[in-house]
C-alpha cells in the first residue's frame, strides 16, 4: 500500500539492474550490470523472486527491486 | 434465618445477572468481519460479560443493606473493562504481522473500545434490571422477573441503537473500477495507482485477476473521513479479509474529485463481495468529524 508523504516511507531498495555502465554507481543497494535486456530481465526476476520483492521499471528501462 | 440471603434477593440478583449476560451474548456477533470467530474468543468475552453483569446485579442489594462502601467495587469494574480493552488491543496488535494487511492502529483502537463499551452494556442492563425488580417489589415473584427482564432488554435495545456506528456505504457510493496495466504502471479508472508491476508476470497477474473498487464520497466534506490513512487501511483490511489476497494490494486517493481506489489481486475473484466488504467497513471513531460544528457562526461564539 502506498504510504503518504506525511508518513515515514518504508521502502527499501534492494537492487538496481541496468545495461548502462555509466549508471553503475556506489550505494547501499546492490547494483548489477547486465550484458543485454534479456539478461537484465532474468536477473531482476530471479532476485525479486528470491527476496519476495517488487519490481519497478524506470523510464530509462533500468529495473529497481524494492521491498515495502 | 438472619444473615442468610432471602429468596427475593436471590431472584433479583440471578435475574439481573442472566439479563446482563444475555445482553453481552446478544452483542457478541460474528458478522461479515468474522471477529471474534474462534471459540476461545467467545468464552473470554462471555465470561467478562458475566462478571460485568454480576457487578451490576449486586449493586442494588448492597445499597439497600446500607453497605455503601461495597458500591466502590464499581470502580473495580471500570478497571476490569479497561483491562478488556487493553487485552483486546494487545491481542490484535500481536496478530498484525500475520494478517494479509495491517488493520492499522486506528481500527484496532476502535475495535478495542467497542469491546470495552459492550461490557458496560452488560453492567448497565443488569443494574437496571435489578433496580426495576426492587422498585416493583411485588409479592408475585414471576411478575418481578418479567418486568425486570423486559426493562433490561429495552435498555439494551436503546443502548445498541445509540452506539451503532456508521459504515462507508452510508457516506459514499462504491462502484467497480476498471483495472488497466500500462507497462509497469497500474491505473484504475484512469487514475494512477502504482508502478511496482515491473515484471511481466506481475503485470499479467494484475491484468487477469486484479479487482478494484472506487469510492465516491456523497458530500465533499466526507472526503475528510475517507481520505484518512487509518480509514483507508481499515477498508483495505476488510477487503483482503473478505476475499483473501493472492498478491499486491494498493489504495490511492484522487485529489481532484476525492475518489478513493482500493485494488488488489484476491484469492476469490468476487467483484460484488469486494464492493460489499468496502461498503460495510465501519467508519472509525478517530476519523469522524462533525460537519455541523464546523459551520460558521455569524452571531459569534460564547
Amino acid at each position: 500500500m502506498g504510504r503518504e508523504p506525511t508518513q515515514k516511507p518504508n521502502y527499501e531498495i534492494l537492487a538496481f539492474v541496468t545495461t548502462n555502465q555509466n549508471r553503475v554507481l556506489s550505494g547501499k543497494q546492490l547494483t548489477l550490470l547486465a550484458n543485454d535486456e534479456e539478461e537484465q530481465k532474468t536477473m531482476t526476476q530471479d532476485i525479486a523472486k528470491a527476496m519476495k520483492a517488487d519490481v519497478v521499471q524506470l523510464k530509462s528501462k533500468d529495473y529497481l527491486i524494492i521491498r515495502v | 434465618m438472619e444473615g442468610q440471603i432471602s429468596v427475593a434477593d436471590i431472584t433479583l440478583i440471578v435475574t439481573a445477572i442472566i439479563t446482563g449476560t444475555l445482553a453481552r451474548v446478544l452483542t457478541i456477533k460474528e458478522d461479515y468481519r468474522q471477529y471474534p470467530s474462534y471459540p476461545n474468543g467467545y468464552i473470554i468475552h462471555l465470561i467478562t460479560g458475566f462478571v460485568a453483569a454480576s457487578l451490576g446485579a449486586v449493586a442494588i442489594p448492597a445499597l439497600i443493606t446500607k453497605n455503601y462502601v461495597a458500591v466502590t467495587f464499581l470502580a473495580l469494574a471500570i478497571q476490569q473493562f479497561r483491562d478488556v480493552r487493553k487485552m483486546e488491543k494487545n491481542s490484535l496488535q500481536t496478530l498484525e504481522e500475520t494478517e494479509y494487511t495491517y488493520r492499522g492502529a486506528a481500527y484496532i483502537d476502535g475495535i478495542a473500545k467497542t469491546f470495552e463499551a459492550r461490557n458496560y452494556f452488560a453492567l448497565i442492563v443488569s443494574f437496571v434490571t435489578a433496580l426495576t425488580i426492587q422498585l416493583i417489589n411485588s409479592e408475585i415473584l414471576w411478575l418481578n422477573i418479567v418486568a425486570g427482564s423486559v426493562v433490561g432488554l429495552l435498555v439494551l435495545y436503546f443502548l445498541k441503537r445509540i452506539s451503532k456506528g456508521k459504515v462507508v456505504g452510508d457516506i459514499a457510493d462504491v462502484k467497480p473500477g476498471k483495472v488497466e496495466v500500462r507497462g509497469s504502471e497500474l491505473f484504475v479508472d484512469d487514475i494512477y495507482v502504482a508502478n511496482t508491476l515491473g515484471m511481466e508476470n506481475a503485470s499479467n497477474l494484475f491484468r487477469k485477476e486484479g479487482l478494484a473498487a472506487v469510492i465516491y464520497p456523497r458530500e465533499d466534506h466526507f472526503r475528510i473521513t475517507l481520505d484518512n490513512f487509518g480509514q483507508r487501511q481499515a477498508i483495505l483490511f476488510e477487503a483482503t479479509r473478505a476475499l483473501g489476497l493472492k498478491r499486491y494490494h494498493f489504495t490511492r486517493k484522487d485529489y481532484k474529485e476525492g475518489r478513493v481506489i482500493i485494488t488488489l489481486v484476491p484469492i476469490i475473484p468476487d467483484q460484488d463481495g469486494l464492493i460489499e466488504s468496502v461498503k460495510n467497513t465501519p467508519l472509525l471513531e478517530s476519523t469522524k468529524k462533525s460537519h455541523a460544528v464546523l459551520q460558521t457562526n455569524i452571531v459569534g461564539s460564547e
